[in-house]
């Protein structure tokens, strides 16, 4: 664990899960492991580990070889690569997201609409299509 | 949350079956529906919030909207987007922010790009209060907002087709609230 007074500057790497609370500016390599940034943890640096969750703060691209997990206190700048991505509600992000599920199923066809008129949004709300030509 | 059927959605995702890689480009903030909705495929997720930029803090006298926007995209040359989903964006930014915006993402559009967005049928429509996000495909998920959003002004449906030149209309629905749903094509 990195705690909230300490300040890393530079590459941060190991064999083993990590949890910052503390700043960390650089870049943080931990492939096979899990980094968890801590509500309190202020990170300026590019992270690649199997699992990332984000409560805190992160501005940098981040790499997760299994799961990105923003949770509701998290703020990411930058661009996550991973195969699933959670964003929890309250969360705030802007960037990019790279997923690639591989083998999940296919997308289901999508429904067909049924005419020019269909129910709105909940509570009632008409609906009238307008032609273009 | 809220839920709203969109009759355009399904037309707005059709490429998610097809696309090698899905390339979309929200400019609402980040929600977790939208997140969930597309990591069910291979797909690239651009998530640029201009609605946290409202109302434009650079509107001095002569602001150089394009190179504003284009600071606030995070778009690489050569990325091009299936999908952009304005949502009612354009209901807060002046004619010529919107020419600006059409202009840093036309390099961007290929023919088989979709976008969705919405606008008003009469300049009176009440103004929505709601982030949009993608519960299915054709379900919108509609969250409040935490804070109001200043300078909502709408342009009427004539003046945003005019404004929208590098875009047509291919679909619209008028919806009970005055509001309009459009499914936008590249010109």
């Amino acid at each position: 664990m990195i705690g909230p007074s300490i300040h890393i500057k530079g590459t941060v790497s190991g064999d083993e899960d990590l949890l910052i609370q503390g700043r960390v500016e650089g870049s943080i390599e931990l492939g096979q492991h899990t980094v968890s940034v801590g509500e309190s943890g202020k990170v300026t640096a590019d992270i690649r580990a199997k699992t990332v969750k984000i409560e805190g703060e992160v501005a940098g691209d981040v790499s997760g070889g299994e799961k990105v997990i923003i949770a509701k206190t998290g703020r990411v700048r930058g661009n996550i690569v991973a195969p699933r991505v959670t964003l929890e509600d309250g969360a705030h992000f802007k960037g990019s997201i790279d997923m690639d599920p591989g083998d999940t199923p296919a997308a289901k066809p999508a429904p067909k609409v049924a005419g020019n008129l269909a129910a709105g949004a909940e509570g009632g709300n008409p609906e009238l299509e307008l032609k273009h030509g | 949350m809220l839920r709203q059927t969109s009759q355009l959605l399904p037309a707005l995702l059709s490429r998610r079956e097809d696309a090698a890689c899905l390339e979309v480009l929200d400019l609402g903030p980040a929600r977790p529906e939208t997140v969930a909705y597309f990591a069910g495929s291979r797909c690239r997720l651009h998530i640029a919030d201009l609605f946290a930029e409202l109302p434009l803090a650079w509107e001095q006298e002569a602001p150089d909207y394009a190179a504003e926007l284009a600071a606030l995209l995070p778009l690489a040359p050569a990325s091009r987007l299936d999908v952009v989903l304005f949502w009612d964006l354009f209901n807060y930014l002046p004619v010529e922010a919107i020419q600006a915006l059409q202009a840093v993402l036309r390099p961007h559009l290929n023919p088989g790009s979709r976008a969705h967005a919405f606008g008003v049928h009469k300049r009176s429509a009440p103004e929505n209060t709601h982030h949009f996000g993608i519960l299915a495909g054709d379900t919108l998920a509609l969250s409040p907002r935490p804070a109001a959003i200043a300078g909502y002004a709408p342009l009427s449906q004539a003046r945003l087709q005019a404004c929208l030149s590098d875009f047509r209309f291919e679909r619209s629905v008028l919806l009970g609230d005055g509001r309009l749903e459009l499914l936008l094509l590249p010109a």
